[in-house]
């Protein structure tokens, strides 16, 4: 028989148990639904976090102590100073745009009877260069206000201290039970990073350092630079002038780390590429799961239709007739199964991409390789159904009760 | 075709056992020799359980001898393999059966066309086959019916068409009335003796007599062995 006809054939048995066909296709369309899902949600949101990266700056890097993420965080080794600082600063790298050195605290704000306990950065005017706050009432840090206690209240902190759509500047606050004036409130500039705005509050650095937290310590710097094609070789050359100014030899550990936001994004893009496919391999488990079911009912429709195999074989048909008629029989079952199951998953991808405002991006390898699968588990597990099929000997099927 | 008179079909102690469990067996026919000449109308009767559906299988090359050598035009095809005897069955043999004749839900001229899919017949030679078999057995307006909305005899008359498609050698019908009234029983048996007249080869297998009457010769089974096998004096048209 031709392709085109066994094809007809399979189709027209498939539509004869409509309601089973669709309920063994079901395994199948679950299975592709979550392999197209899985796999464009997660494209979507690499694509969605890198453009939030970055928008915030692909032409930065940044220092913070400790030889790995673990000293950074567990504050072990020499605390990083603003003289570290000023030592950049005085190398005058050319490829450097602003040096934005960075501390961190929590304490407890109080204004208005009202307190609340926030994250309050200590940061330099150069911080509004990096970080582009979008300043709802008032002013950023200028120049003049390095030593001065000043505060620029996070939009969600001045709305609890002061109320709603109420501009707070000119009143004052309490931190530690030092007064700070209000001069400006920011919120988030769009940007990933810069959404802690929202929610911290932020004075000059050296009056956090002096009056707030007592010690000298800088959690980070960042740097921006003016050329991104010669980022690494200006991290190189800060890296030399800390290691110079911090005494610590070309062979020894460096108790600093110079990070780039191009390789956090590499990492992050590495991590979510494997998170997808380990996710998308779990969804293949209901793909094999599916494929069980449909050689179950495969069988079921072999000995049902044993009789039908016997005539077809009284007539005629060959063992590969038959064998070949199940098979697509099975293959197509899975294949509109697939079919289905990518028209959900793109339409799910659709969905979830409006609600969650990420990019709308559909992988077409994945799915080219979703209907190839589906056909696949059709053929596969459709194997054993069809050759039990075909081997069936003329005389005992059209017996068959 | 082979010439008329020529042995289209011989038999030689044909031996047919079914095993029954692990060391048992069930002796379906038990030395038969039979032979059938082209152009030849031959019953097969016998009582239930006497072999002659066995017989029917093996002569349609459904089923293979345990021993003996079973010709088919002159070729011994007691040991060909099933895919070659499936070749055979599509281009020498058509089968009329008693119960589950048709294809359910396919149309007539589906069931009909199926033997030429097998045996690679184009499509547009199909179509005019198919319509000329119809014709042939007055069942042409139904073409487009399904084959589970036709009666019972409306059938059989579809089976004998599908049995003509592929032009066979031999018409093996096994009790092709078994499930009609008398009438249509009668209209089939006319329709199978007017292609014997005009030089088919017709086998049919039935238990009763005036059916078994419509042929040219008459061959009694019991137990699995020829008890008689005679001209038939009383035929009917």
């Amino acid at each position: 028989m031709k392709p085109r006809e066994i094809l007809r054939s399979a189709i027209r048995a498939l539509r004869m148990n409509a309601l089973r066909s669709s309920l063994t296709m079901l395994g199948i369309i679950i299975g592709i639904t979550a392999v197209i899902l899985i796999s464009s949600v997660g494209q979507g949101a690499v694509a969605f976090i890198s453009n939030e990266l970055s928008s915030f700056g692909t032409n930065f890097f940044s220092i913070s102590p400790g030889s790995d993420i673990v000293s950074t965080f567990s504050g072990g080794g020499e605390p990083i100073v603003l003289e570290d600082v000023e030592a950049i600063e005085e190398a005058n790298i050319s490829n450097i745009e602003t040096i934005a050195p960075f501390s961190l605290t929590n304490k407890v704000v109080s204004a208005n009877g009202e307190s609340v306990r926030v994250s309050i950065y200590g940061m330099t005017p150069e911080a509004l260069i990096l970080l582009k706050p979008n300043m709802i009432y008032g002013e950023f840090l200028s120049d003049d206000d390095r030593n001065s206690r000043i505060v620029i209240l996070g939009s969600d902190i001045a709305e609890e201290l002061f109320g709603e759509d109420t501009d707070p500047v000119g009143e004052s606050i309490k931190i530690n039970d030092i007064r700070f004036a209000v001069t400006g409130v920011s919120k988030s500039g769009g940007t990933f990073f810069g959404s802690f705005f929202n929610t911290a509050v932020n004075i000059p650095l050296e009056i956090l350092q002096d009056q707030i937290a007592g010690n000298e310590e800088i959690m980070e710097i960042d740097i921006s630079v003016h050329d991104t094609d010669l980022l690494n070789e200006t991290m190189d050359e800060v890296e030399s002038v800390l290691r110079d100014h911090r005494n610590i030899d070309e062979d020894e550990d460096a108790d600093f780390t110079l990070t780039s936001f191009t390789a956090a994004l590499d990492t992050f893009g590495t991590i979510t590429t494997l998170l997808t496919v380990f996710i998308a391999g779990i969804s293949g488990i209901s793909l094999l799961v599916g494929g069980i079911g449909v050689m179950n009912i495969m069988l079921v429709s072999v000995t049902e239709r044993t009789k039908e195999i016997g005539l077809l074989k009284a007539i005629g048909a060959k063992r590969k007739d038959i064998l070949t008629q199940f098979l697509i029989e099975s293959a197509v079952l899975t294949t509109i199964g697939g079919i289905i199951g990518i028209f959900l998953g793109v339409g799910g991808t659709f969905l979830i991409a409006v609600v969650a405002g990420i990019p709308f991006i559909i992988s077409v390898p994945w799915i080219l390789l979703a209907v190839s699968i589906s056909t696949l588990v059709g053929v596969v597990f459709g194997i054993y159904p069809a050759r039990k099929a075909a081997d069936l000997l003329p005389i005992d099927a059209l017996r068959y009760e | 075709m082979v010439k008329k008179d020529a042995v289209l079909i011989n038999l030689k102690g044909i031996i047919k056992r079914y095993p029954i469990g692990i060391d048992d067996f069930c002796q379906a026919l038990n030395g038969v020799d039979i032979s059938i000449s082209q152009g030849e109308f031959v019953a097969i009767m016998g009582p239930s359980g006497s072999g002659k559906s066995t017989l029917m299988h093996i002569i349609g090359a459904l089923d293979t001898p345990t021993k003996g050598k079973q010709f088919f035009k002159g070729k011994n095809i007691a040991s060909y393999k099933e895919d070659h005897l499936a070749e055979i069955r599509n281009k020498e043999i058509g089968f009329v059966f008693q119960f589950f004749n048709l294809l359910p839900r396919m149309s007539v001229f589906e069931n009909v066309e199926r033997p030429m899919l097998y045996g690679g017949v184009p499509i547009e030679e199909r179509k005019r086959r198919v319509m000329d078999a119809l014709e042939a057995v007055s069942i042409a307006d139904k073409a487009k019916n399904l084959s589970n909305h036709i009666s019972g005899g409306q059938i059989q008359r579809v089976a004998i068409a599908r049995a003509l498609i592929m032009d066979p050698s031999v018409i093996l019908a096994d009790e092709p009335t078994g499930n009609l009234d008398t009438k249509t029983a009668y209209e089939i048996m006319n329709i199978l003796t007017e292609l014997n007249n005009k030089g088919r080869t017709v086998v049919i297998i039935t238990h009763e007599d005036d059916i078994a009457n419509f042929a040219k010769r008459k061959i009694k089974i019991v137990d699995g062995k020829i008890v008689s096998n005679t001209k038939n004096k009383k035929k009917q048209s």
